[in-house]
């Protein structure tokens, strides 16, 4: 019986070392979490920042527009990584037009400066044709392609007169800038996970999800069961 | 059986609900350009715009409590009617409000577009007609407006709004 007991204990101790040993490093680690400044260290590994779901950030349309990258994300609108106002619908193209960018959603037309800041929104109220489909540019004049035909204004963006053109420069989709990418991911989520954080994630078995839990339950388990059949060996050696 | 039955119900209930709620929460009561057409009979004039210049700015963020978020704000004006057409954030998102404005009065002021999830009271004409003939009083409305329980800061905007389209009026009559 003893032998078994001995056996059980010591298979149980090489079993657990290493989550031992992990939950120790990590325990004192996060006891002087604000001494070593853990709290105030960023870790912004790709995989990490991944597993915690902050890795990468998509937009629902991304223009070029000469040197300002618009996109948008749900109705947010961001000229570079700014944010700049919001379109209740989804965008559809820009131009810039004497340093005025000009936004084009299927109901309005949102003017910007070349900083990115909001001037105004002009729909079917301030002349502009409704159902657009998409925003271009013939010889320096805007041009707009409705469900209705093609409009073409001025800088003034108020007169608009259907039209026919061939050649016209129209808006198209980009892929985000890397650059880009990252001051966004920045704006969305932080500099990144603290190492605090990790560290207590793996201390307390989260890094893994549930799973995680579940594993350092069980090493809880059987830590529990090494200290009685320890204090059980200990006992019949005193007898 | 009966109970589980009228548990079922409720719980149906409350997924309908659920489903309904948030398809009102983003509500067009009228297009802009309706709005327009309809406060000018059709004969609409050509819109003008007046342009947030230093002196305007601060008198506005004032009437607001906010920066207004815009560099120019666009206005229809025949003879001594003058129809705006004013986003305000309630709570999280933007209203539309379209306002007229004649004899320096306010003549209509409407919900266009309400895209809270609360506080929709505000578009039921028994209250926006508390604004009917609300004149500025040293940039604020000459009366008050009474509340409605749960829709403050939707009250809130509509009585900007309106101090803004009255100031505004006053602003452009002022400078032409």
């Amino acid at each position: 019986m003893n032998r078994r007991m001995r056996s059980l204990h010591r298979s149980m101790g090489a079993a657990i070392a290493l989550f031992v040993m992990l939950l120790s490093i990590t325990g004192i680690l996060l006891n002087h979490s604000s001494d070593l400044k853990l709290d105030k260290h960023y870790l912004t590994w790709p995989w990490l920042l991944s597993h915690y779901g902050v890795g990468d950030v998509k937009a629902d349309a991304v223009f070029l527009l000469e040197q300002s990258v618009i996109s948008q994300f749900g109705t947010e609108i961001f000229v570079n990584a700014k944010p700049v106002t919001n379109a209740q619908r989804p965008l559809l193209g820009g131009v810039v037009l004497d340093e005025v960018i000009v936004l084009a959603t299927d109901d309005v037309l949102i003017l910007l400066t070349a900083d990115g800041e909001f001037i105004e929104r002009m729909g079917a109220a301030a002349g502009v044709p409704p159902m657009i489909q998409n925003i271009g540019l013939f010889h320096g004049a805007p041009v707009i392609q409705t469900r209705e035909g093609m409009w073409r204004s001025d800088f003034m963006l108020d007169k608009w007169e259907l039209t026919s053109l061939q050649g016209v420069g129209w808006s198209l989709p980009s892929p985000m800038p890397e650059s880009i990418r990252n001051e966004l991911v920045k704006y969305f989520h932080g500099e990144g996970v603290t190492a605090e954080h990790v560290l207590l994630d793996v201390h307390n078995g989260r890094i893994l999800g549930s799973i995680g839990v579940w594993l350092l339950d069980l090493v809880g388990i059987l830590l529990t069961v090494l200290s009685l059949t320890g204090i059980w060996m200990w006992l019949r050696r005193i007898r | 059986m009966k109970s589980t039955k009228f548990w079922q119900t409720i719980f149906i209930g409350l997924v309908l609900c659920s489903i309904v709620v948030p398809a009102f929460s983003a509500s067009v009561n009228q297009t802009n350009e309706d709005f327009i057409a309809e406060t000018f009979a059709n004969q609409v004039p050509k819109s003008k715009v007046v342009w947030m210049k230093d002196d305007l700015r601060p008198a506005i963020a004032n009437i607001l409590g906010h920066e207004y978020a815009g560099l120019r704000i666009r206005y229809w004006q025949q003879e001594q009617r003058t129809a705006w057409i004013l986003d305000e954030i309630g709570k999280e998102s933007p209203i539309t409000f379209g306002v007229i404005i004649t004899m320096g009065k306010v003549e209509q002021v409407k919900v266009l577009a309400y895209r809270e999830s609360r506080g929709g009271e505000i578009q039921q004409r028994a209250f926006s007609r508390q604004y009917a003939d609300a004149e500025l009083s040293e940039q604020k409305l000459d009366r008050h407006i009474d509340g409605i329980s749960g829709a403050t800061l939707s009250v809130r905007a509509m009585t900007s709004v309106v101090t803004l389209a009255l100031y505004l009026t006053k602003f452009i009559n002022q400078t032409e």
